[in-house]
């Protein structure tokens, strides 16, 4: 059991390795899209230091937590985007019928088939998300949560976004639904949890779980707080698990198709 | 024992109806109307353990669905599977050790890659120790002769260097069972040539099961010694190769370059394939007529030059295929 996980992971990481090692083949490109995704997010800085400069928080949020927040956004979407990148096209492999090769496979088909691409854009991400750490909240301990709250929330991102595309084994097209459900995790994610109220605030508990991916994570930045810190895994292990439970279940129903496909 | 058994094996897939245009396109999301489509209909038979064996019939008649239900890509609605006695529907992953497929449509190799960075990522698929890997490699490109290319990139390849590549990959752990859809597909005629060589010579050399589909005439014929035919989602035809000669070689091609003009119409057992003048093509039926009469009524003092041969193995297959066809209307 533990050797089919570690052989497993030993896949995976092989797969992320070849597919960077197919982004890298073109080094300018390459490079642009990490500096300029970097460039990207700091760009949305300014609004910040606009905002700040007439009040002193905004929804409960400072300057520096904000910026935080920003961090830990970046590297739970550039987690999820590099490492799991496929995941986010699942809705399009189900329909087109490419899990074939993976399904003949002795391997987990879920884990082979989302970690088999990158978008290397994702690493700007990370990377930037790493430098709001460095800048504005350096501790050891901080930068070991970081990592930990990139990763958790970084598969709880995956796993909302596989849920949603594995519908396409039941409605065929449901892409947009993927996308949108998508957006909005990443769209509530960059702002203070404080402005928003009510039903809103019950949605990011629950069906767009932003809290346990974003928000929490901030607070324990700010004040680490070991209960809060177990939920956060709690609910992260939850997603793995309807995850998994979803798309299995779906892949029953996985019709394949004849058309003519090449893995580039 | 046999190593590929399967029993009463169905598969139905739902297929929306649209009607055309923008108007059907509307009504289709307000009522949307389903066909059932039976892609293989109860169907069963068993494979013997180091045969080669054809998996054959027209587009659309089931053979790709068949073989993905076999190697596990697809559930089947009824019916029981047993590959060397393992379940697919149960046992995926450990039906995925003792199988190999290459799917002749479907690439499985990392283009980017060379050939043996590839297959030691297929090593590490299936656990097996890279000592083992490299000497399993080794002993591959000899078989293959992928010595030439085996680091040149997979993207630089031909096809036909890729192919025989993609075979190799699907070898590395040592299948006992290997799926072949389609292997030939889109290759020239001297490189379908070789990898039909290079498949015998493994079927040799490693006593390998092969289940092969194909719309190559000569991959069937060179490589396999049982054909079944599959139409229409049913099994039309079992048999060996050459009791399907036999039974439906009993007409002759005579083609015949003649001194003066015949008038042959009007012979019972014979058809006119090709009249141009003094070149004649004729197909004699033996039940009804025997060669040398044929050529009586051809009168051998007026043929300056004569050919006859068995009806191609193709016609004989499309025969097979309309004639089901037909049975069904």
């Amino acid at each position: 059991m533990l050797m089919e996980v570690k052989n497993q992971f030993k896949i995976s990481f092989l797969s992320v390795k070849y597919a960077l090692m197919r982004e890298m083949l073109n080094k300018t490109t390459f490079i642009t899209n990490v500096l300029f995704m970097i460039l990207n997010n700091a760009s949305f800085i300014v609004q910040w230091i606009v905002l700040f400069s007439l009040k002193d928080n905004v929804g409960g949020y400072t300057f520096d937590q904000v910026m935080l927040l920003w961090g830990i956004s970046a590297g739970t979407y550039g987690v999820s985007h590099f490492f799991f990148s496929n995941s986010y096209h699942l809705s399009e492999l189900i329909n087109n019928g490419k899990l074939d090769s993976f399904l003949v496979q002795p391997k987990n088909v879920l884990l082979s088939v989302i970690t088999t691409d990158v978008t290397t854009s994702a690493l700007g991400d990370i990377i930037y998300g790493y430098l709001m750490v460095l800048i504005f909240g350096l501790t050891p301990l901080n930068l070991l949560l970081f990592t930990v709250f990139s990763i958790l929330g970084g598969i709880t991102l995956t796993c909302i976004s596989i849920i949603l595309n594995s519908l396409s084994f039941w409605f065929s097209k449901t892409d947009v639904i993927a996308d949108t459900g998508n957006n909005m995790m990443t769209n509530f994610a960059n702002y203070p949890d404080g402005i928003f109220k009510g039903g809103i605030k019950l949605m990011f508990f629950t069906i767009l779980p932003v809290a346990f991916v974003n928000h929490i994570p901030v607070q324990l930045l700010t004040k680490f707080n070991l209960g809060l810190f177990l939920i956060v895994v709690l609910v992260t292990i939850i997603f793995i698990i309807l995850a998994f439970t979803i798309f299995y279940k779906g892949l029953k129903r996985y019709s394949s198709s004849n058309l003519m496909v090449a893995r580039i | 024992m046999a190593i590929i058994e399967v029993k009463n094996l169905s598969k139905t897939f739902k297929v929306k109806l649209k009607e055309k245009g923008l108007k059907g396109s509307l009504k289709s999301i307000i009522k949307p109307k389903y066909k059932s489509v039976k892609a293989v209909k109860n169907i069963s038979f068993e494979v013997e353990k180091g045969e080669m064996i054809a998996f054959i019939g027209p587009n659309g008649a089931g053979k790709s669905t068949t073989i993905k239900m076999l190697t596990g890509i697809l559930y089947p609605d009824k019916g029981d599977i047993k590959v060397m006695g393992i379940d697919p529907k149960k046992e995926r992953k450990k039906l995925a050790y003792e199988i190999g497929t290459v799917f002749g449509q479907k690439e499985q190799l990392w283009t980017h890659l060379t050939p043996y960075d590839n297959f030691k990522f297929f090593g590490a698929i299936y656990d097996i120790p890279e000592s083992r890997v490299e000497k399993k490699i080794a002993e591959l490109a000899m078989l293959f002769e992928l010595d030439e290319f085996i680091n040149t990139p997979v993207r630089n390849l031909s096809l036909g260097q890729r192919i025989r590549c993609e075979i190799v990959a699907s070898l590395i752990h040592e299948p006992k069972v290997l799926f072949l859809d389609e292997p030939t597909i889109g290759l020239d005629p001297v490189v379908k040539e070789n990898i039909r060589t290079l498949i015998k010579r493994m079927n040799k050399e490693y006593k390998t099961t092969v289940f092969l589909t194909s719309h190559d005439v000569g991959d069937i014929e060179k490589l396999c010694k049982r054909v079944i035919i599959i139409n229409n989602g049913g099994i039309v035809l079992d048999d060996s190769m050459e009791n399907l000669k036999y039974h439906y070689l009993n007409k002759k091609i005579v083609e015949a370059k003649m001194r003066e003009r015949v008038n042959l119409e009007d012979e019972d057992g014979i058809t006119i394939l090709k009249d141009k003048g003094y070149n004649l093509k004729i197909e004699v039926d033996l039940e009804k007529r025997s060669v040398s009469d044929a050529i009586k009524l051809l009168n051998p003092d007026n043929i300056v030059d004569i050919n006859i041969s068995n009806t191609p193995l193709e016609n004989i297959i499309s025969d097979i295929y309309k004639n089901e066809n037909k049975d069904d209307e």
